[in-house]
């Protein structure tokens, strides 16, 4: 088996469609984008056609539940479903049913719907495209491979906040539902070169069995239970960071405040844009364990500076920090998960259920910093974050063990493709 | 079905010498200081009961209707604010009453970039202007953002809630202001 497995790995590694390359850089980007259209911007548009404020948190909240609960279902689901491609393309028809919904029926429950849609379809796609991402590459040149998805992803998210900003400013926040559901067929086109990798992907990872209690036995891995706790201790600090450094902004800058913001937003995804692909190959290189500190430590570093910085100016500088966290995060997440479900076959389910950690810290994180700073003021606020991302990272350093193969060594050729 | 009726949060601190001060803007429109929220105009097809009108049995068109013409009944949750110099603030998201159900506030959402980093202020009922001739027009604010800003932000938990007045320039001035 484990010859078998270094043959089909390289074969794959070599005959890579550079077409389904690119394809997947494309379908990164565009899913970014429409991603961007489901953001915090949604409470804005709800409020613009007379939704109170109570109806607005009860709706995100569907989408925030229907989301927790499908995680870890979803995950089983791309696992068992052997063409990937095909799920993606159902989810990116969720996305443009769901913001069409959005655009042409704002109302109670349509958006219900859309939310429930929206929530499920991201749990079935973020697993799909990694699933294929591994079926493109196999696992030794996953790394890399990573990265590039990252820095794609981070394209998408910052020309999506920028074009949407644009949109919302000029147009109308109508538009810019009409436009995600654009977004989605450029996205659905990616998936046709993909689609030829599906039964490469089927045959590499074998059929997975889906007997309860093996299932059980590979979520109880020591490795990924503390990289689940690391990455819901990361996301719980780093999450509601960019919200109270937008409310300082708001707060501060007067005029140039919502230009400062956007720049809050787009500038750490600069960053990942231009890191991603060498923390992928680091990673394949040198280890996951350096590079996941690295990130780590950004969330605890960039909250001790904004405990203490109030120049608008510096605060962005600061915020871009934010690119390295997540490009680490970004890359880390899919690959250490790999690692860990090895040829288990169950690399989705298990991404799921760090995602589902992921959504427990990402839910808390923004109420939890903004209840800190309406308690305490914003450099406490600020100084418990930091708290919280030190032990993150003490995590990383103290319990998460090194998950990379050990005999990847003598492959020169798996980090050509940049 | 359409819109969600306004949610009015009933201020706690207002003292009986501020309770009494009527609200300029809106009795004339209205006719009804009490319902200070207007209400939605039906098409004479499919008439909407009055809020007061209580739950009749009868399908049919109720006894107790009053018209409120088009550009006269404006609904105002979502609508956007502009200040003084034209610029946008954000928009209405909440309406503060106080124990008699009179209006003494807006809460607008200011700022923030595709709603991140927007805060919830209180701005006093008299500073906003409405545009009774266009049903669809911003609503006017009498204060530039700088005046804004640095308003502490509106939690509908913390008592007392601040609420964002004139300035001390413009007091007795064009916007009409209490006695105090």
């Amino acid at each position: 088996m484990a010859v078998s497995e270094q043959t089909q790995d390289s074969e794959i590694g070599a005959t890579v469609p550079r077409a389904a390359g690119r394809a997947l850089d494309w379908l990164n980007l565009f899913v970014a984008n429409i991603q961007t259209g489901f953001g915090p911007f949604i409470a804005v548009y709800l409020t613009t056609h007379g939704w109170t404020q109570t109806a607005i948190g009860f709706a995100l909240s569907i989408g925030t539940v229907t989301s927790m609960a499908s995680q870890v279902p979803a995950g089983a689901l791309v696992d068992a479903v052997s063409r990937k491609s095909r799920v993606a393309a159902y989810s990116i028809f969720a996305f443009m049913v769901s913001a069409l919904m959005f655009a042409l029926s704002p109302t109670p429950i349509y958006v219900y719907l859309a939310e429930i849609l929206h929530g499920i379809s991201s749990c079935t796609l973020g697993p799909a495209i990694a699933a294929m991402s591994l079926a493109l590459v196999g696992r030794r040149a996953l790394g890399p491979r990573l990265g590039r998805n990252a820095r794609y992803a981070a394209i998408g998210s910052g020309v999506g906040a920028a074009l949407m900003g644009a949109c919302g400013a000029y147009v109308s926040s109508q538009a810019i539902f009409f436009l995600t559901a654009a977004l989605a067929a450029p996205a659905v086109l990616t998936l046709i070169p993909l689609g030829r990798i599906d039964e490469r992907g089927a045959a590499g990872g074998g059929a997975p069995a889906m007997e309860p209690k093996r299932i059980l036995h590979l979520l109880r891995d020591r490795r990924l239970l503390i990289f689940a706790a690391c990455a819901l201790l990361f996301t719980l600090a780093n999450t509601g960071v960019l919200p109270l450094v937008a409310i300082a902004l708001t707060k501060r800058a007067g005029d140039r405040a919502s230009l400062l913001i956007a720049a809050c937003i787009v500038l750490p995804q600069v960053i990942m844009a231009l890191i991603a692909p060498h923390v992928g190959r680091i990673a394949e290189e040198k280890g996951r364990r350096g590079v996941m500190l690295l990130g780590f430590a950004m969330v605890p570093l960039r909250c001790l500076l904004f405990a203490g910085v109030t120049n608008p100016a510096l605060t962005v500088l600061v915020q871009a920090l934010d690119g390295v966290a997540a490009a680490s995060f970004g890359v880390m997440v899919p690959l250490v998960t790999s690692d860990v479900a090895g040829r288990s076959g169950h690399f989705t389910l298990m991404l799921g259920a760090v995602g589902f950690a992921i959504g427990i810290g990402g839910t808390l994180g923004t109420p939890l910093a903004g209840w800190l700073a309406d308690r305490l003021g914003d450099p406490a606020a600020f100084a418990i974050l930091a708290a919280i991302g030190l032990a993150a990272t003490s995590l990383v350093w103290g319990a998460m063990p090194e998950t990379r193969l050990h005999v990847v060594a003598p492959r020169r050729s798996a980090p050509k493709r940049n | 079905m359409r819109r969600a009726l306004a949610v009015l949060a009933v201020l706690l601190l207002a003292g009986p010498a501020r309770a009494q001060t009527p609200p300029p803007q809106t009795p004339a429109e209205t006719g009804a200081p009490a319902q200070p929220v207007p209400a939605e105009t039906g098409a004479p097809a499919a008439p909407v009961p009055a809020p007061s009108a209580g739950k009749k049995p009868e399908a049919s068109r109720p006894q107790n209707l009053e018209k409120m013409a088009p550009g006269v009944a404006v609904p105002i949750l979502g609508r956007k604010v502009l200040d003084a110099a034209g610029k946008d603030m954000g928009p209405i998201v909440d309406v503060l009453v106080d124990r008699d159900g009179l209006v003494r506030a807006a809460v607008i959402d200011f700022g923030g970039f595709l709603g991140v980093g927007s805060r919830k202020i209180a701005i006093d009922w008299r500073l906003l202007q409405f545009n009774p001739h266009d049903r669809d027009a911003p609503v006017e604010l009498a204060l530039d953002r700088a005046e804004v800003q640095a308003a502490p932000e509106y939690k509908p938990s913390s008592q007392p809630a601040m609420i964002v007045g004139p300035p001390p320039s413009v007091e007795g001035g064009s916007v009409p202001t209490p006695e105090k």
